[in-house]
C-alpha cells in the first residue's frame, strides 16, 4: 500500500469550509453554452454565501475538454465569469474531474496561498456529432491494446458485472434496484434529468447495451454545471451559511487497463481513497450517515458499498435488496438520484455530489433529507477506477 | 507495422511495434525486460517493475481461462457492422493477459467465465489494407507460422529497443 | 542460381504438353515434386522425363471447368505429396472465329477454359496458401490477352481477364505470404503451333525484335524462376516471353 499523507491540515491548520452552492438543473441544455451554464452555477454560489464575485481569489474548473468545441476550455469559462485576472487552471481526471478540482481548490487553501476559491464543474456533452461521441466511447481504456477490439465504457463494466455475479452470485435483480432506488429520488430532485419512478421490470425490459448491462444500468450523458465555493477556516464562518466542513480527503489511482487489474470486483483506487479520507476524518464507514458514490453503472454503486466499507465485499447485493441505501437504511446513498438519474455531466458530477451531501448536512434536502445528517461522504471514480476521490465532510 | 493491429488502430507508432509483425507470421509476443527479466503480455518496452528501457519478445503460447466477458450491442465508431460482438477478457497461462473478441470455433452459447481458450494470430482477409489481431478459439485450435521460434527463446527486436542501439 | 525449389509440391494446369508439359519438367529439374491435371487421362511426355529426373510424378485427368474436382484434385495432391507449395495455371484452349461469326459455344467454351478454369484451381489452392502463409501461383496468359488480336476475341477476353484476377488475387494474398504473377507469352513454337500455315508464323516472327519464336521452355524457366523464394518480391506482375513481339 503505497504511502499517502494523513495530516489534516496544513499552512493554516484551519479546516477548509464549504461556504457556497450553486447547481443547474442537468439535462439536454439546448438553452445554453457550458460558460453560460458555468455563470448561472457561479451565481447563485455567491448569492448563497453572500459573497461578491471580489470575493473570490482563484477558481478551479473542471470540464472533460474533449466533449466541448471550445478549446481551452478553463480559460473561456474563467473569462465569461469575468473573473480575469485571477489564477485559474482546468482539472481534468474524467468522471472525477469535479472532486479533482475540489481538491486542487483545497490543497491551494490548506497551503494558504487563497483563502476563498471558487470550483466549478460544467460540461456539455452534445455539442459533439454523435460520430465524435462514438469514436470518444470507444477509447475509455487502454487505446493500444483493448480500443482496437471495440471496447466500450460500459463494456468495461459489464466485465465488472459479470465477474461480481460470478464470484459473489450478485443478481441482476440487485443492479435493476440500484436503477430503481435511484430514479425514485431522481422523482424527488427538480435538479434531476430524469423526474420519473421505474420499476424493475422496465428496467429489465430496457436493450441490451453491453450485457449484462442494459439500458437502464447505465447512467446518461447530460449537460449542467455545478459550483461550490471554498473558504480557509476563518473566513469561512460568519457567511450568510453555515460553513459544511471538508474533514477528510483521499485520492489514489490505479491501472486504466483491465488487463492490469487483479481483480474486477472491487476498484482499488476507491478503497485507498477512501481509507486515507476515513483517516483524515478520524471517523469509519459506520460514521457516514449520507453518502454520494459514483453510479455511472448499476453495478458501480454495488462495489462503492464494499469498496466504501458499508458492507463486506461481496454483500452489496443484499445491501441494495434489503433496502439498507435508502434514506432510514444503514446509509442513505445517492438519494439525489444519483448519476442514474440526475444524468452524468462528467466534470460536473463531483461537484454535484459535494453540493448534495452539503446540503444534507445544512438539512436543505426535504423529502429527501437524511435525518440529522451529521457526517457525508462522496466518492467520484474516473473512468473505470484509474482514479478514485472520496471526500467526507462534516457539519460541526 | 503497428498499424496493422485491431479492427481500429489508434496507435501507429509505439516502441513495440515489431509485435504487429509477429503476428502477421503467427507468433504471439510478449516482452521481457533486459535488465530485471519481468515479463509482459501485451508487451512494453519500458520495464515497470525497474524502470529499464531495454526488452527482447518472447514468444507465448496463448493458452488462456476467460476471466469476464460482455457482449457489445450498442457498438463505437468502426465497429457497428460487427455489433453485437462478444469480447473475452483472459488470463494468459505464461502470465498477464488479452482482451479479444471470440472466434469462429467458440459456440457464443457456451461462453462462461473460466473456460479454456486459445489465443490464435489472425490476418484479415477483407480489408484494403493488412490487418493482423487476435482471437479467442477453442483450445487446440492449430494455426501455421512462418520461420520458427524455440520455446522461451528470446528476440531482439527487429526495430531498435533503444537510440543507442538505433545508432550502432 | 540456385531456385531453392528442392522437395516443393507442384500443380500444373494442362501439364500434358505444350507450355504446361515444359513448366511441370522444369519444376521437376529444380527439385519439384510434380502432379498434372489435364483432360489426358496419361501425360507420356512430360511423366518421362521427370521420372527420369528421379523426381516424383502424378497425372491426374479433369476437366478444369470443373470446380468440384478441382477440390478433388488438389485433396489428393496433399494426401500424396503431404503439402502443396506451387500452382501454375496452363490449361487452355482456342478457338478462333471473327466476331460477327463467332458462336456463343467458341465463346463460352473458351471462357470457361481459359478463365472459369484459372479460377477453380487458383482459389481452391489459395484456400490453402492463406491457411499456411505460403505459396506461389503463376497464371498462363498471352500478349494476345494485352492487345486486341483479329480473331481471338474470346481467347483475348480470357486471357485479360486471367491477368484481371490474378492482380486481385495478388492483392488480396500478398498479406498471407502468397505471390500471385502472370507470364504472357507471345507465338510459342509448340505440336500445335508447328501446323500453323507458314506466312503466320513468318508475320509472328517479324512481329518480333528478336527474330524468333518463343520455346516452351523460355516460358518455364521464367515459372520456374517465379515460384522461387527469389523472385519473392515480385507480385501482382505480368512479364511478358515474346522476343519483343508486342512492345
Amino acid at each position: 500500500m503505497a504511502s499517502t499523507s494523513s495530516r489534516p491540515r496544513a499552512g493554516s491548520g484551519e479546516r477548509v469550509g464549504i461556504v457556497g452552492l450553486g447547481h443547474t438543473v442537468f439535462g439536454r441544455r439546448t438553452d445554453a453554452t457550458v460558460q453560460e451554464l458555468a455563470f448561472e452555477a457561479f451565481a447563485a454560489a455567491l448569492a448563497d454565501a453572500g459573497l461578491a464575485r471580489d470575493a473570490i481569489e482563484a477558481s478551479v474548473i473542471a470540464a472533460v475538454p474533449e466533449y466541448h468545441t471550445q478549446r481551452s476550455i478553463a480559460g473561456a469559462v474563467n473569462d465569461y465569469l469575468g473573473l480575469t485576472p485571477r489564477p485559474t487552471l482546468l482539472v481534468e481526471a474524467a468522471c472525477a474531474s469535479g472532486s479533482a478540482a475540489m481538491r486542487q481548490a483545497w490543497l491551494a487553501i490548506q497551503a494558504g496561498v487563497h483563502e476563498v476559491v471558487a470550483v466549478i464543474g460544467c460540461q456539455k456533452m452534445t455539442e459533439l456529432p454523435t460520430e465524435q461521441i462514438l469514436s470518444l466511447m470507444g477509447r475509455a481504456g487502454d487505446v493500444q491494446w483493448e480500443s482496437s477490439f471495440g471496447t466500450t465504457f460500459p463494456g468495461y463494466y459489464a466485465l465488472f458485472a459479470h465477474r461480481h455475479m460470478h464470484e459473489h452470485g450478485t443478481k441482476r435483480e440487485h443492479m435493476l434496484d440500484v436503477a430503481v432506488k435511484n430514479h425514485h429520488y431522481g422523482a424527488l430532485n427538480p435538479l434531476a434529468m430524469f423526474r420519473k419512478e421505474i420499476t424493475r421490470e422496465k428496467a429489465a425490459a430496457s436493450e441490451v447495451v453491453a450485457s449484462p448491462l442494459q439500458v437502464f444500468d447505465c447512467c446518461a450523458n447530460a449537460d449542467g454545471a455545478v459550483c461550490v465555493i471554498l473558504a480557509a477556516g476563518s473566513r469561512a464562518r460568519g457567511l450568510r451559511q453555515a460553513p459544511v466542513w471538508i474533514a477528510g480527503m483521499g485520492t489514489a489511482s490505479d491501472s486504466i487497463s483491465v488487463l492490469r487489474r487483479p481483480s474486477l470486483t472491487g476498484l482499488p483506487s476507491a478503497e485507498r481513497a477512501a481509507a486515507e479520507a476515513y483517516a483524515m476524518a478520524g471517523v469509519g464507514p459506520r460514521d457516514i450517515q449520507v453518502a454520494e458514490v459514483h453510479d455511472c453503472f448499476t453495478i458501480a454503486e454495488i462495489m462503492a458499498y464494499e469498496d466504501l466499507g458499508f458492507c463486506a465485499r461481496g454483500e452489496g447485493g443484499p445491501f441494495i435488496a434489503e433496502r439498507r441505501s435508502y434514506v432510514g437504511g444503514t446509509v442513505a446513498v445517492n438519494v439525489d438520484g444519483g448519476l442514474k438519474a440526475k444524468g452524468h455531466p462528467i466534470a460536473a458530477t463531483g461537484v454535484s455530489m459535494t453540493y448534495e451531501i452539503a446540503r444534507q448536512l445544512r438539512g436543505e434536502c426535504g423529502e429527501r433529507q437524511v435525518p440529522g445528517a451529521g457526517l457525508g461522504l462522496t466518492h467520484n471514480v474516473g473512468g473505470i477506477g484509474q482514479y478514485t476521490y472520496v471526500q467526507v465532510l462534516a457539519r460541526e | 507495422m503497428f498499424r496493422w493491429f485491431g479492427f481500429v488502430n489508434y496507435t501507429p507508432y509505439t516502441r513495440v511495434a515489431d509485435f504487429a509483425s509477429w503476428l502477421k507470421d503467427g507468433w504471439l509476443m510478449g516482452s521481457r525486460c533486459r535488465g530485471c527479466g519481468a515479463t509482459s503480455f501485451p508487451p512494453r518496452a519500458d520495464c515497470a517493475e525497474c524502470m529499464g528501457r531495454t526488452f527482447d519478445f518472447v514468444a507465448i503460447s496463448g493458452r488462456a481461462v476467460l476471466h469476464s466477458f460482455t457482449e457489445i450491442v450498442a457498438s463505437p465508431s468502426g465497429f457497428h457492422a460487427q455489433a453485437p460482438y462478444t469480447l473475452g477478457l483472459v488470463d494468459l497461462e505464461e502470465g498477464g493477459r488479452a482482451l479479444a473478441g471470440f472466434g469462429d470455433t467458440v459456440e457464443p452459447a457456451t461462453i462462461a467465465i473460466g473456460m479454456p481458450l486459445q489465443l490464435v494470430p489472425s490476418i484479415l482477409e477483407d480489408s484494403e489494407e493488412i490487418k493482423v489481431l487476435y482471437r479467442l478459439e477453442r483450445p487446440g485450435t492449430e494455426w501455421s507460422r512462418v520461420g520458427s521460434i524455440a520455446a522461451g527463446e528470446r528476440v531482439a527486436p527487429r526495430l531498435a529497443a533503444t537510440p543507442e542501439e538505433a545508432r550502432r | 542460381m540456385d531456385l531453392g525449389l528442392t522437395g516443393k509440391v507442384a500443380l500444373v494446369t494442362g501439364g500434358a504438353a505444350g507450355i504446361g508439359a515444359a513448366i511441370a519438367v522444369a519444376l521437376a529439374r529444380e527439385g519439384c515434386a510434380v502432379a498434372i491435371v489435364d483432360r489426358a487421362a496419361e501425360a507420356p511426355a512430360p511423366v518421362e522425363a521427370i521420372r527420369a529426373l528421379g523426381r516424383p510424378v502424378a497425372v491426374h485427368a479433369a476437366d478444369v471447368r470443373d470446380h468440384a474436382a478441382a477440390a478433388r484434385v488438389v485433396d489428393a495432391v496433399v494426401a500424396t505429396s503431404g503439402r502443396l507449395d506451387i500452382l501454375v495455371c496452363s490449361a487452355g484452349i482456342t478457338a478462333d472465329a471473327t466476331l460477327t461469326r463467332m458462336s456463343e459455344d467458341e465463346w463460352d467454351r473458351v471462357l470457361a477454359v481459359n478463365l472459369k478454369g484459372c479460377f477453380n484451381y487458383v482459389q481452391t489452392a489459395a484456400r490453402r496458401f492463406v491457411a499456411q502463409k505460403g505459396g506461389k501461383i503463376v497464371n498462363i496468359a498471352s500478349i494476345n490477352g494485352l492487345r486486341g488480336k483479329l480473331g481471338q476475341a474470346n481467347y483475348a477476353a480470357s486471357k485479360g481477364g486471367v491477368v484481371a484476377m490474378s492482380k486481385s488475387a495478388a492483392r488480396e494474398l500478398g498479406r498471407f505470404n502468397v505471390n500471385v504473377n502472370v507470364v504472357a507469352p507471345g507465338m510459342v513454337l509448340t505440336e500445335m503451333t508447328r501446323t500453323l500455315p507458314a506466312e503466320v508464323l513468318a508475320r509472328a516472327i517479324d512481329e518480333t525484335v528478336l527474330g524468333r519464336l518463343a520455346t516452351v521452355e523460355d516460358c518455364a524457366d521464367l515459372v520456374a524462376f517465379l515460384c522461387s523464394d527469389r523472385a519473392r518480391h515480385i507480385t501482382g506482375e505480368v512479364i511478358q516471353v515474346d522476343g519483343g513481339q508486342y512492345i
